[in-house]
Parts: structure tokens; C-alpha cells; sequence
């Protein structure tokens, strides 16, 4: 018929015009209408069954059938179908039948009498009944991508048989169909992946809830850990015994994967479960062993260090079980290290006691014991070298004056490689019975009041954060009003930490101290991250409408003072407010 | 923050309560712009916030220019204490549509 159809046309061009035109005209439209079709549908299988049912409509075929490519084994199978006959889920290996062949050269076949063709395969046909005439098979590709191919079967008018016009209408509308579909499948891996993430932030989330909370002075023990990536295979915990001892303790799981955030999560459960009857801890790390060891999931392993602080006296009890060496930080300044008596947790049995995990007692005597994991001394610094257990020493002597919560802010700002990316998980904890680690509440030599307030930074701490200013307002004398305009400031000032400061990166710490003296209120907040600039934390007041920067203004427009100082670690940002307090009576 | 949306006078009134700060904040600016898609009026009820940030005033600004562009009407109401100060000191104040009441606001 292609063949007669170009002479008829020579004869009366004006004819072959009009019908050119129409063709391209409807052709268009039904382009129109499928994109439009396609568009409202990001869901494969009905992408796929609407295209192949416009497609056969169009061309007017009497079946048809629509094949995507299987990525693993690079066969083919048949996920529509239209017509007489269902061929949905047939399955073609890669260049077989005409569909494979189109498929693996990429090209188009039009086999417009299969009675002629010598190649055509007449099983499917005599399984069916279905007779085949003429048939059109083109491939779908995006790009250079192969996404499957479409079939089409016999011109529904019995007399005719398939046309290159027709193969040229299918081409087309087969490419508006990849593409349809290649949306899908992207909308697909999008929901996919949004469902993946949103799952991670929920375990995240348990995970975290297993840390415990921070208690305020004169608690000593505090931690912190830093995940590398959303889960941790560190952890960290201590809870009071009812005779006013503490216990504590200090994982890390071998990995780093879900698997190791896991484990790391049934080996913290069975601490805090067993800990609480099982009050020594050689004893109590036998215990978990034996358990862990039960059900163990072949060549993982924890490395603990746990204890007991008996804060009265100051008497610690430490067990470590393959973990590296936690350090006694003297009075005198020396460090002693106590390093592991037993292997791993969850390799082999093991027992309590001087041919197994050996228990040692000493006394803090006004000394700090650090526990840690192996992030921290192996965590690489920006020049590329690593902290190790020297420049971990370094550290906690120059920031002996300070609170425990600050020095381990002062160890965080120096990990980090030069992107500022940490490869491992971060967790320290510090057991100190005569230096309380957070929120303290205290009056200098010269009678100044003295509040500090570590916080993790991040949004739900804000409220927290106002509270604690508030009482400070309140104690220092400021009137209500100011104390308002205050908690503003502050409260944007902390905002900044959260928002900007630390960038969503990586959870930090920051800490507010507010030192009332002399009709002076004065707020010190200092953070581990980057520094910034102080120029661009100045304040402009935007000419339209724009709450860019409302925050910097707002801490301007309220305080008296303003200044951003140079930090002693180097890294970090510390912003200094002061304001005049105009006492209530 | 908590909050709640009533339909008054073919009006949303949408009322805040607590602070609406940081960790609330994006939850306000989702309510607020989700009501001026499906109503031309909005009145935000601010009689119980007692705190809001940089943050949340971003989200009334926001929302406030939203409803400029469709030519809806967006107006606070019963404007509390802590948040007029905070509009004053943002020189948001003169902005804003505010009404003394929600009624006001209503029937204006």
C-alpha cells in the first residue's frame, strides 16, 4: 500500500497536502492529548497501559503490546497489553523475536506481511488462535538509555496491512511514551527514596532517644556523641543506682552500617537493663558478653569500657573490655591510661575476674577520667594528619580552666578533615565529681553571678535556652520588659548557632554563659563551628519587605553592646551582647 | 505551638498558640500558606502567642506576600504583648493589616 500511496499523491499534490496536513494536525493533537494523559500519572503501570491504549487507538491496530527492559538480565517483559488476546507478563530474552531484535539494534521493523516473512514465529499464534498479519515494532529510548519497545499488531481494517507512515507515527509516539515512563520510573525511585529517608529519620531519631538526657549540676558524668552519618555504632549512657552510685559506659561496634547502629543498639539495652541489678562492672560486661554472644551476628563485635562512680568518695570501678585505653586525667596533670583486660564483646565467652575482664578501682581524686571512641583519636584534622592520643592530651591541658562540656566542644572543632567531613562516629564521655559538666550556676571571686548553659544545637533546645535567660534576667534584676527584649536577642542569637552556624552539618554543642555584675548583663555564646565572617553579621535593615538577616537586627537593635571575639581553640565563634540593666527598682 | 483553624464569616481564622519559634515555625508557614490557597481571607489569631522569633515573623511575611500575589486579604488579630514587640522591633508593625479583635477583623 506505501508503495501505491506516493503515486496517488504525485498525481494530486493538493491531496497529498491536505492529507499530510491532517495527519500532522491529529498526529499533534493526539501528542497533546497523550502528554496531557501522561502527565497526571507518575504511576508506572498506568503510564504504560494509557500509552500503549492511545497508541493502538491511534495507529488503528488491533493489538498491541508494550515491553520494558529488565536491567538485571536484560530480557524483556510484556507489562501491557491491548487486544484480543492478554500477553501481559511473556517474557523474551534479550534479541529474540522481533521484539529483542529492535530492542538489541535499536532500529525500528515493520514486517508488513508475515505470511512473506520467513523469520516471523507462529507459536504464539497457534497457542492463541490470534492470526497475524502485519506487525510494527519499534524501540523505547531516552537518550541512550534502553527502556523496552512497543508492538503493534494487524491494521484494524482486515484488508490493509502496516505503512512506513504508520511505523514513522509509532517512532514518535513511542519516544513521548519513554520519556512518560522514564518519569515515572523516576517518580518512582523519588518516592522510593523519600520513604528510605524518612524511614532513616525515624531510626535516627529512636536511635538518639537511647542517649540519655543531660542532667544539670552537680551530675558528673556527661557525654556526647556525633554521628559520622545518620546512625551511630557508638554509644554512650549512665543512669544513678538507688545507693547514689552511677554507672557508665562507653561502646563502639565494629562497622559503621545499619547493622553496627543495630547491634549497637541491643548491646546499649542490655547495659541499662542489666546495669541496674548487676552492680559490678566486670561482672556486668561478662553478663553481656555471654548474651551477645548467643545470638551473635558473625564478625561483629562491640569494645566497651564501663563503670561505677561513687560520687561521695569519688571511687570508680572500670572495666574494659577491648576498648581503647580510657585516661585518668590526674590533679597533678598526668595522664594514666587503663587499658583493656579482655577481648571484644561477642567473640568469645568470657568470665569476671582475674583470668578474664578484670575490674580496677581508683579514686578521681579531683582528676577527670575520659572515655572515648576510637573516632575521636583517629579522627583526621584538616592538614590531614590525625588527633591521636597525644593531641587528645594536648587539648584537655589547655582547657583545663574550663567546663567539661566546653573542652569537648574544644576536641569537636579540630576533628573534621578539610572539607570538614568526619569519617567515623565521635563519642567521649567524662566522669568528674568535682567538676560538673553542664549548666552550671556559680559566683566568681568578685561576686559575679555566673550561669552556663550547654546546649546541643538544635531547634527543640530553644526553648530551653529562652528559660534559662529568662531566670537569669529575673535574678539579675532586669525589669520584665527588658527581660523580654533580652530573651529576644538571645534567643535570635542561638537561633543563628542552630541555623547558620552549624549549617544542618553536624549536630554541635554551644554554650551560653551570662555573667551578671556591676549593672551589667553580659551573654558569652560560643560555638565549635566554622568561624564566621563578622562583617557580614552586621546589621541591614532590608528597604522592602524580607526577613533576611531580622535576626542580626533584632540582637543590634536590643543590646548594648555587640562584638564578635577571637576564640582561644581557633575555631568556633564566640559573640559577646551586653546590656545595661535598668533594675526594677 | 498548637493551633486551630475555624471557617467564620467565609473567612480562615487560623490561631496560634505558644511560641512559635524555630522548631514551630516552619509548621505556621505551612498552615498559613495552605489556608490562602483555598481562601481569600485570612486572619491569624494571635491573642496566645507568647513568644515568636525572627523565624516566625518570616512565616507571616511570607505568607503576607503570598496573599499580595493572589490578591487575597491576610491580616493579624488581637496581636499579643510579646509579638507586637517583636513586630516593632522588626518595623514589621506598619505592614501589617492588625485588627484589635478577631471580630473586628471579621466584620472589616
Amino acid at each position: 500500500m506505501s508503495n501505491t500511496a506516493p503515486g496517488k499523491d504525485r498525481r494530486d499534490p493538493k491531496r497529498f497536502d491536505r492529507r499530510k496536513s491532517t495527519n500532522v494536525s491529529s498526529h499533534l493533537e493526539l501528542l497533546s492529548k497523550m502528554s496531557g494523559h501522561l502527565a497526571v500519572t507518575l504511576n508506572i503501570e498506568e503510564t504504560i497501559q494509557k500509552a500503549l491504549d492511545l497508541i493502538v487507538q491511534f495507529v488503528k491496530a488491533e493489538g498491541g503490546a508494550l515491553f520494558l527492559l529488565n536491567d538485571k538480565d536484560d530480557s524483556l517483559v510484556c507489562k501491557a497489553s491491548a487486544g484480543p488476546v492478554d500477553i501481559r507478563g511473556i517474557s523474551l530474552q534479550a534479541g529474540e523475536g522481533i521484539v529483542g531484535q529492535c530492542v538489541s539494534e535499536n532500529s525500528s521493523r515493520i514486517v508488513r506481511d508475515v505470511q512473506q516473512d520467513p523469520n516471523f514465529d507462529h507459536s504464539v499464534d497457534d497457542s492463541t488462535g490470534f492470526q497475524t498479519r502485519s506487525i510494527l515494532c519499534t524501540p523505547m529510548t531516552v537518550h541512550t538509555e534502553k527502556i523496552g519497545a512497543i508492538e503493534l499488531v494487524n491494521k484494524h481494517d482486515d484488508s490493509s496491512l502496516f505503512s512506513d507512515m504508520d511505523l514513522l507515527m509509532l517512532q514518535t509516539l513511542a519516544s513521548a511514551a519513554a520519556l512518560a515512563i522514564h518519569n515515572a520510573h523516576m517518580a518512582e525511585d523519588l518516592v522510593e527514596q523519600e520513604r528510605f529517608s524518612r524511614e532513616l529519620e525515624l531510626a535516627t531519631e529512636m536511635q538518639r532517644s537511647l542517649l540519655p538526657a543531660s542532667r544539670p549540676a552537680p551530675f558528673p558524668v556527661c557525654g556526647i556523641n556525633l554521628p559520622a552519618h545518620e546512625m551511630s555504632g557508638d554509644f554512650y549512657d549512665f543512669f544513678e543506682l538507688n545507693d547514689g552510685r552511677i554507672c557508665f559506659s562507653l561502646g563502639d561496634v565494629s562497622g559503621k552500617g545499619m547493622d553496627a547502629a543495630l547491634l549497637m543498639s541491643k548491646t546499649s539495652s542490655l547495659f541499662r537493663c542489666l546495669g541496674k541489678t548487676l552492680h559490678e562492672p566486670d561482672v556486668l560486661l561478662a553478663t553481656i558478653n555471654r548474651e551477645l554472644c548467643e545470638t551473635a551476628i558473625h564478625g561483629m563485635f562491640v569494645t566497651m569500657a564501663c563503670g561505677l562512680l561513687d560520687p561521695a568518695t569519688g571511687e570508680v570501678q572500670l572495666a574494659n573490655t577491648g576498648h581503647e585505653p580510657p585516661l585518668l586525667h590526674a590533679r597533678d596533670g598526668s595522664f594514666t591510661p587503663i587499658p583493656a583486660s579482655a577481648p571484644p564483646l561477642g567473640i568469645m565467652p568470657l568470665v569476671a575476674g582475674n583470668d578474664g575482664i578484670r575490674k580496677e578501682t581508683f579514686n578521681l581524686d579531683g582528676g577527670t577520667l575520659y572515655i572515648f571512641s576510637d573516632g575521636v583519636t583517629e579522627g583526621d584534622l584538616q592538614d590531614g594528619s590525625r588527633l591521636g592520643i597525644e593531641g587528645f592530651k594536648k587539648i584537655i591541658r589547655e582547657c583545663i580552666d574550663i567546663p567539661v562540656a566546653e573542652r569537648f566542644a574544644a576536641i569537636i572543632s579540630v576533628l573534621g578533615n578539610a572539607e570538614g567531613k568526619r569519617h567515623d562516629d565521635i563519642t567521649l564521655i567524662a566522669i568528674d565529681a568535682t567538676n560538673p559538666c553542664l549548666n552550671e550556676n556559680i559566683r566568681d571571686n568578685q561576686g559575679a553571678m555566673i550561669v552556663r548553659h550547654t546546649f546541643p544545637a538544635r531547634a527543640d533546645e530553644l526553648q530551653a535556652v529562652r528559660e534559662v535567660v529568662s531566670k537569669a534576667c529575673d535574678d539579675c534584676g532586669c525589669s520584665p520588659s527588658m527581660a523580654t527584649d533580652i530573651v529576644i536577642a538571645v534567643g535570635e542569637a542561638c537561633q543563628n548557632v542552630v541555623r547558620h552556624a552549624y549549617k544542618g552539618i553536624a549536630e554541635g554543642t554551644a554554650t551560653l554563659e551570662i555573667v551578671c555584675k556591676d549593672g551589667i548583663i553580659q551573654f558569652n555564646l560560643q560555638d565549635s563551628a566554622p568561624p564566621v565572617d563578622p562583617e557580614k553579621m552586621k546589621p541591614k535593615w532590608p528597604k522592602e519587605l524580607g526577613p533576611g538577616g531580622l535576626g542580626i537586627c533584632l540582637i543590634h537593635d536590643i543590646m548594648d553592646e555587640v562584638e564578635y571575639l577571637p576564640v582561644h581553640s581557633g575555631q568556633g565563634n564566640l559573640l559577646r551582647m551586653v546590656k545595661f540593666i535598668e533594675r526594677t527598682n | 505551638m498548637k493551633h486551630e483553624i475555624s471557617e467564620k464569616q467565609g473567612a480562615t481564622v487560623v490561631a496560634f498558640t505558644g511560641e512559635v519559634d524555630l522548631e514551630s515555625s516552619p509548621v505556621a508557614r505551612e498552615i498559613l500558606l495552605k489556608c490562602l490557597e483555598s481562601t481569600s481571607k485570612v486572619i491569624v489569631d494571635l491573642s496566645e502567642v507568647t513568644y515568636i522569633d525572627s523565624s516566625g515573623v518570616a512565616s507571616l511575611v511570607e505568607a503576607l506576600q503570598a496573599a499580595k500575589k493572589n490578591g487575597s486579604q491576610f491580616s493579624l488579630a488581637a496581636v499579643s504583648e510579646p509579638t507586637r514587640r517583636v513586630l516593632e522591633l522588626a518595623r514589621l508593625d506598619k505592614v501589617f493589616t492588625l485588627y484589635d479583635s478577631v471580630d473586628e477583623g471579621l466584620n472589616a
